[in-house]
């Protein structure tokens, strides 16, 4: 892993690795690893034995970058105790450019793993008490002005996923939070003021602080609804009210008639484009120059796509039936979020 | 999309790590980028602190054009040692030598075996049967030189991993049908066996994890061409398309659960029980594609790790 590291370094001399390191740890809290494995990862990034000492129970682990077991052995001189608790990187010589955020990373998982953060609020790093809507919201305005987002000032929330490429990245508050699609890459932006260049990324419309729960889960839909298309970010705005809805809806094979139906249609080659022009155009005729394609294909297609959802896709509520389905199968399908992109050369 | 089981804990965490370097969906245009980020590092860094030393060789590959092939073995013993001749992985287009061969130098190291790793030419620029037919004038080099080798004719294994797992099952077919160098063992990690992609699995991973369907196709279509996926793809380039197994070497095949391969190897391993092969077969729960290379010291891979050391300690054991 640390060799792994390098070769990103390598690779891609720009981009912060660091947060590849939080990522990681964030997904070893969220499988809820023990303390061996927990130390195995901080080794194996740093390419040097990882150590814990906990006093009460007494427990002293050390643990070699390929896994294995080292005999237990006392904390080197001047690390830092917190709480009872100690963890540490047994490096000769100077330290690696990731070996404090490793440390830290190491010693918030471990306390969490010992029981000493999983309830304590002030364990949970602010960004992702801010943006929990399940936490009280006089805590999450403390976690703003810990961070430094005024509460009279609205911010839009910006979500990226790890692997975005960046090409403007102003100095704002900023984290790695988990969620039900991974750690994301959160960035809270105030009003009218920083352009965030992060491909691919989403926007939320702006908000009032106690709001940005809301904001993230919007910023998130428009995310992963991101396309080609839409430049940079995928902006809330593109959906208006219906993003509102999307976040709220499930995903899952099953969860809608209609999204089901859609599957039968997206299997056909031009099933795609087709559904995409119907939504975006006013007529048959508008919908077959969009998907480049004659207005009698188009025509027959139309009668294969309402065969197939058993309603008209362009008439009365159909249209926005068509709408929502198209929408929640891109969600379904959507690969924005497990698509590490490329640093392409 | 195919229902697919979790990763790992500790893999997906490696993931993130891991992506950067191995993006999960890597298409024909990516083969130039692959080729520098999965090059192996210098080879005095993998082997510094290492009882293990390497001497470069310059045989004839197929149609008697010059490839180097290493041969590592540990200076500390001496006598005629087992001997594998490993394939190393990168899906038939990418990799070198020594790519992911830090578990091989164990071997070397902890088991004193002389591995003979071939620079086997790549596709698309060299397609099929030029990848395994350089690897197989190297395992007749091996058994002829055995004895300027220190290598025992008798303890002779082919090995690899991914796409050097598929070069390495079609050695095995190819010794037999030709009568070449008596094989004792195969070594089939997570190996690239079949072309068709039509299996359950191949398309349950979709841009995540390492190797996708998309990179698989990539480097099938780079080895065989139009004939991918096709009527006329031999066996030995696509072991899963042999018909007969029968007479093969004893085999040890490992695979996750979470990658496109788990299917063609579980079938694999069901040919070769049926045709009265002895075959070992272990599927790893939440594992993905080579996760022994890019994560070992994850708790799934040590337990890869011992069990694959007692099957060569096993096979090959004085």
């Amino acid at each position: 892993m640390q060799e792994l590291l390098g070769r990103l370094t390598a690779l891609d001399p720009d981009a912060s690795h660091g947060l590849r390191v939080i990522a990681c740890f964030d997904e070893l809290v969220l499988g809820n690893v023990g303390t061996r494995a927990l130390l195995s990862a901080a080794a194996a990034l740093a390419g040097c034995p990882a150590g814990f000492q906990q006093d009460h129970p007494p427990l002293q682990v050390r643990v070699a970058g390929t896994g294995d077991l080292l005999p237990p052995a006392p904390p080197p001189a001047g690390v830092e105790r917190v709480d009872g608790q100690v963890s540490w990187l047994d490096r000769d010589g100077p330290p690696g450019p990731h070996d404090a955020i490793i440390v830290e990373r190491l010693a918030l998982a471990l306390r969490i793993r010992h029981g000493r953060g999983r309830a304590a609020l002030a364990d949970r790093r602010h960004m992702a008490v801010l943006l929990d809507a399940t936490v009280p919201v006089t805590a999450r305005r403390e976690a703003a002005s810990a961070l430094g987002v005024r509460g009279e000032r609205r911010s839009c929330v910006v979500v990226a996923p790890l692997f975005a490429r960046w090409t403007a990245h102003p100095v704002v508050p900023e984290d790695v939070v988990p969620s039900p699609h991974g750690p994301l890459h959160v960035l809270v932006v105030p009003e009218g003021v920083e352009v965030v260049g992060a491909s691919p990324s989403g926007t939320s419309a702006p908000t009032a602080v106690d709001d940005l729960p809301r904001a993230l889960r919007t910023a998130t839909t428009a995310l992963r609804l991101w396309d080609e298309g839409c430049g940079s970010t995928s902006h809330v705005d593109r959906f208006g009210g219906l993003v509102e809805l999307l976040v709220d809806l499930p995903d899952e094979p099953g969860s809608s008639g209609d999204v089901d139906r859609l599957e039968a249609v997206v299997a056909h080659g031009w099933g795609a484009t087709t559904l995409e022009a119907l939504v975006q155009a006013a007529s048959v005729r508008q919908a077959a120059r969009l998907a480049g394609v004659h207005h009698k294909t188009m025509t027959a297609r139309v009668e294969e796509v309402t065969a197939a959802l058993g309603f008209d896709p362009l008439a009365g509520y159909g249209r926005a039936r068509l709408g929502v389905a198209w929408l929640r199968w891109r969600l379904r399908h959507s690969r924005v979020l497990d698509l590490p992109a490329p640093h392409r050369p | 999309m195919a229902a697919r089981p979790r990763f790992d804990p500790e893999l997906r965490a490696g993931l993130a790590v891991v992506g950067g370097v191995f993006p999960p969906t890597i298409t024909p245009e990516l083969i130039p980028f692959m080729r520098r980020s999965y090059a192996s590092p210098p080879l005095e860094e993998s082997l510094a602190g290492r009882s293990v030393v390497s001497e470069d060789v310059t045989v004839e590959g197929h149609g008697g054009t010059p490839i180097t092939v290493s041969v590592l073995r540990d200076p500390r013993r001496s006598g005629p040692r087992p001997g594998v001749l490993y394939a190393h992985s990168g899906g038939m287009v990418f990799g070198d030598r020594f790519s992911g061969l830090d578990m091989v130098f164990d071997w070397v190291e902890r088991l004193g075996l002389v591995v003979v790793t071939p620079e086997y030419r790549l596709a698309p620029e060299h397609p099929d049967p030029v990848p395994r037919e350089d690897c197989y004038a190297a395992l007749v080099w091996m058994a002829q030189q055995a004895e300027q080798l220190g290598v025992r004719p008798d303890r002779l294994v082919v090995g690899g991993a991914s796409a050097g797992g598929g070069l390495a099952a079609g050695l095995a077919l190819a010794a037999r049908d030709r009568g070449g160098p008596a094989l004792v063992g195969q070594l089939l990690d997570c190996p690239m066996l079949d072309d068709r992609g039509l299996t359950p699995s191949t398309r349950a991973f979709d841009g995540v994890g390492v190797w996708d369907r998309t990179s698989n196709e990539t480097g099938w279509r780079a080895l065989l061409g139009d004939a991918v996926g096709g009527p006329d793809v031999p066996p030995l380039a696509a072991p899963a398309r042999a018909s007969d197994l029968r007479g093969l070497p004893p085999a040890f095949l490992s695979v996750g659960e979470a990658e496109i391969f788990r299917d063609e190897a579980v079938a694999y391993a069901s040919g070769l029980w049926a045709a009265g092969v002895d075959a070992e077969l272990h599927v790893w729960p939440g594992g993905f594609h080579a996760f022994d290379i890019f994560a070992p010291h994850t708790a799934l891979a040590r337990s890869l790790v011992a069990v694959r050391t007692a099957w060569l300690e096993r096979l090959l054991e004085d």
